[in-house]
């Protein structure tokens, strides 16, 4: 209230004036409070009752401020909130009345109604929400009203019951297939959450998160009953759709993850172990049928949240399975007898698992580690596994890859290598593969050098140098070989008709092989001493003997010797002949030589008895013979040489 | 009810002081009054009327407005508002009152 003062203007007197006291304070005090009380509380009654039309705000707004101003403001602020709450006690009792779906309806408009009012009441009282509210400490008016309305209607005890009913019951008529009023229940909810976050929760959120878990506990027995794998696991995803299509509707966006979670570990979680174990339909079936949707619809409900275990048990399963598969293929009889075969069945079955891992499962590690430990498993199950990837190697290299391109040739070794990384007798292959590559190399079998090298780089890659030098030596070998022999025939020494092809090897890198000294015959010899007397430092001639009758020479120089091999029956050079058949090769250019050695003889084409001794001369048309004893070689005359 | 283009502020004796909307809701009160919900007869009318805010002191709240209008996020140098001293007191209860 502002007091009047006559003539204020007038009573300026150089800068020196009097201010005069309020003069209405004292007299009114008594009554002054209730009457402006009263005024007030008769339009807060009028707002209740949507007839605020005749008011004037400012003198109500005047009336609050002045109350305030003269220290009224408990008085004030206690009548407000009786106010409120005797017309809250009106209201709840108006709500409670009404049924069914009625009921929400009116709690709806009700609190429509009351949030326009409170807004309005707050306006008038703003003097009072500025300052006394402050200075007291009290809630200002915007939040009391939601507090009085919170403890009177909603959490009133014939309401707050039936509220979370008949939301809960709408939601699951929902849930079975009906259509409901969502704008309603958003409404509802909305209001709830303008409540307070806590009072959502308590009232709404919680009993549905218990009813929906309920819910689908009974539904995913029902499911599991009637359905298989993927039928099941289609039904699971799409409740989940459902789910988050109505927490988008409806429901606070807090309440999402909570609710997911509860239909992932209710209608998921607890039927992991089952699905995967499905005879028909499981995880194994899937993966045997190549069923990518299926097993991607399987991976990614089973990594959620709130799917508890669900990869590790599809993993485990499918280790299982693998490991099973795996070991019948490995040990099977039937395949041993073709280790090609065999080879290419795991790496056919590989590829199948890296298929569906790639297709269904995202390219997951643990997948592929899971993948990789199975075959690690069963592959060296087999103690030939080495052996016969030497061989599909071995296999490969001679023949197999004849016309195919250069990458496909690099995708076929690599695959070969992801076996190789399996096995744990690295050692044993590393043999295998040097004889086999001797056997490739020596007498010129292997397809492509490219090849060769490139998986020879692989290998080292793999296993480092070390396990590579020997096999990096042979290839060094062959080379200088070549070089060396192209010298020889350069020179143009006379071989006395005989056509000499010389591989000179490292000792050592070599499959060694023991062999008996063997006495080659004086055309051998011959050949010899012009070879030897390349350009080289003095060698020795050191003949060994193996099983297959190989001969060597080794001489002191880089360490570096000559063989030639010898079959069981016969000697060959470059290109072997059948071991069997006694031959003879003319000596002409371009052609090698050849002598048959029977176990103790050496024949002519003429196929004369084993026994015998005979002879042959270098001349065209006629092979030379020697017999070859068991560590001697004759010529025809009989005479040995020892 | 849209909003108006001017409002009219009437003081005790009866003095109407017509200003833009704009300037009137410098005072929260005022912008209060006059974007409230409820259907007050302020909002109806366009006009408010202070029974207890003398003219002299309503005139020197609406001289306010416009100076704060003027001047607000104005990067000239800003004049002096001026308060002759005997009209200060009644001043500050009437902005207090007003919120401005």
């Amino acid at each position: 209230m502002i007091p009047g003062r006559g003539g204020a203007g007038g009573k300026k007197r150089g800068g020196h004036f009097k201010i005069e006291p309020f003069r209405h304070k004292v007299d009114l005090d008594p009554q002054y409070a209730e009457k402006t009380w009263k005024v007030l509380e008769d339009a807060i009654h009028e707002i209740h009752n949507h007839n605020a039309f005749g008011l004037s705000f400012e003198e109500l707004y005047r009336n609050a401020y002045n109350m305030v101003l003269h220290k009224f403001g408990d008085r004030l602020y206690k009548g407000l909130e009786d106010t409120i709450t005797a017309h809250l006690v009106e209201v709840s009792k108006k709500i409670d009345v009404a049924q069914g779906l009625l009921f929400l309806e009116e709690t709806n408009k009700r609190w429509e109604d009351h949030n326009k009012s409170m807004q309005m009441i707050r306006d008038i009282l703003m003097y009072m929400d500025r300052t006394y509210v402050n200075q007291h400490g009290k809630t200002p008016v915007h939040e009391l009203g939601l507090k009085l309305w919170r403890d009177t209607v909603v959490r009133c005890d014939t309401i707050k019951p039936r509220l979370s009913a008949t939301l809960l019951e709408l939601i699951q008529k929902e849930r079975s297939g009906e259509t409901i009023d969502r704008a309603l229940v958003r409404c509802i909810t909305k209001m709830l959450m303008d409540l307070g976050t806590q009072v959502y929760c308590e009232d709404f959120e919680r009993p549905f998160l218990e009813a929906s878990a309920d819910f689908y506990k009974v539904e995913s027995q029902e499911y599991i009953a009637s359905s298989d794998c993927p039928a099941y696991l289609k039904k699971a995803e799409q409740r989940l759709n459902e789910e988050t299509a109505r927490v988008s509707h409806y429901l606070d966006p807090s309440t999402e993850t909570k609710i997911t979670t509860v239909v992932e570990k209710e209608l998921v979680g607890t039927q992991v172990k089952i699905l995967v174990d499905l005879p028909n339909s499981g995880l194994v079936a899937l993966m045997k049928d190549d069923k990518f949707d299926d097993l991607e619809r399987m991976f990614c409900l089973f990594r959620r949240g709130g799917v508890l275990q669900g990869l590790s048990t599809m993993r485990d399963s499918m280790s299982e399975y693998l490991r099973e598969t795996g070991k019948h293929l490995v040990l099977d009889p039937e395949r041993i007898k073709d280790p090609v075969e065999y080879v290419q069945r795991l790496l056919d079955e590989r590829d199948k698992m890296d298929d569906i891992i790639k297709k269904s499962f995202h390219n997951d590690k643990t997948f592929q580690h899971t993948l990789n430990q199975a075959f690690e498993y069963f592959i060296n199950l087999n103690p030939r596994s080495p052996e016969f990837i030497s061989l599909f190697v071995d296999d490969k290299l001679r023949k197999g890859l004849k016309g195919v391109s250069e990458e496909e040739v690099e995708v076929v070794l690599d695959k070969v290598m992801m076996l190789f990384r399996y096995l744990q007798e690295k050692d044993v292959f590393e043999k295998y593969y040097k004889q086999h590559l001797a056997k490739r190399l020596l007498p010129g079998r292997s397809m492509s050098d490219d090849a060769e090298r490139s998986l020879l780089v692989k290998l080292k890659t793999e296993c480092g140098y070390q396990f590579t030098s020997k096999l990096e030596g042979m290839f060094t070998d062959m080379k200088t070989s070549r070089d060396h022999m192209h010298d020889f025939r350069q020179q143009g020494i006379d071989l006395g008709g005989i056509d000499l092809q010389v591989q000179i090897l490292t000792t050592g890198s070599w499959p060694t092989q023991s062999a008996a000294k063997c006495n080659l015959p004086p055309e051998l010899e011959h050949c010899c001493e012009q070879f030897k007397e390349l350009p080289q430092a003095a060698w020795s001639l050191e003949v060994t003997e193996t099983r297959e009758l190989s001969l060597h020479c080794g001489r002191p120089d880089p360490g570096r010797s000559t063989l030639w091999t010898a079959g069981p029956r016969t000697l060959h050079t470059v290109d072997s002949r059948t071991p069997d058949a006694p031959h003879c090769g003319r000596p002409d250019p371009g052609r090698s030589t050849l002598w048959t050695a029977g176990p103790r003889t050496l024949h002519t084409v003429d196929g004369r008895t084993p026994d015998a001794p005979h002879c042959g001369r270098p001349d065209p048309g006629r092979s030379t013979l020697w017999t070859a004893g068991p560590r001697t070689l004759h010529t025809v005359d009989g005479t040995h040489y020892v | 009810m849209g909003k108006p283009e001017t409002v009219r502020l009437v003081s005790k004796e009866g003095f109407e002081f017509v200003i833009d909307y704009k300037a009137a809701c410098v005072s929260n009160t005022i912008k209060n009054m006059l974007s409230s919900q409820g259907n007050f007869t302020e909002t109806e009318l366009g006009e408010i009327k202070f029974p207890e805010i003398s003219t002299p002191i309503l005139e020197k709240v609406c001289q306010y407005f416009y100076y704060k209008l003027r001047y607000t996020h104005c990067p000239d140098v800003i004049p002096e508002f001026k308060i002759e001293p005997d009209i200060a007191l009644q001043l500050l209860m009437a902005s207090n009152f007003l919120d401005t």
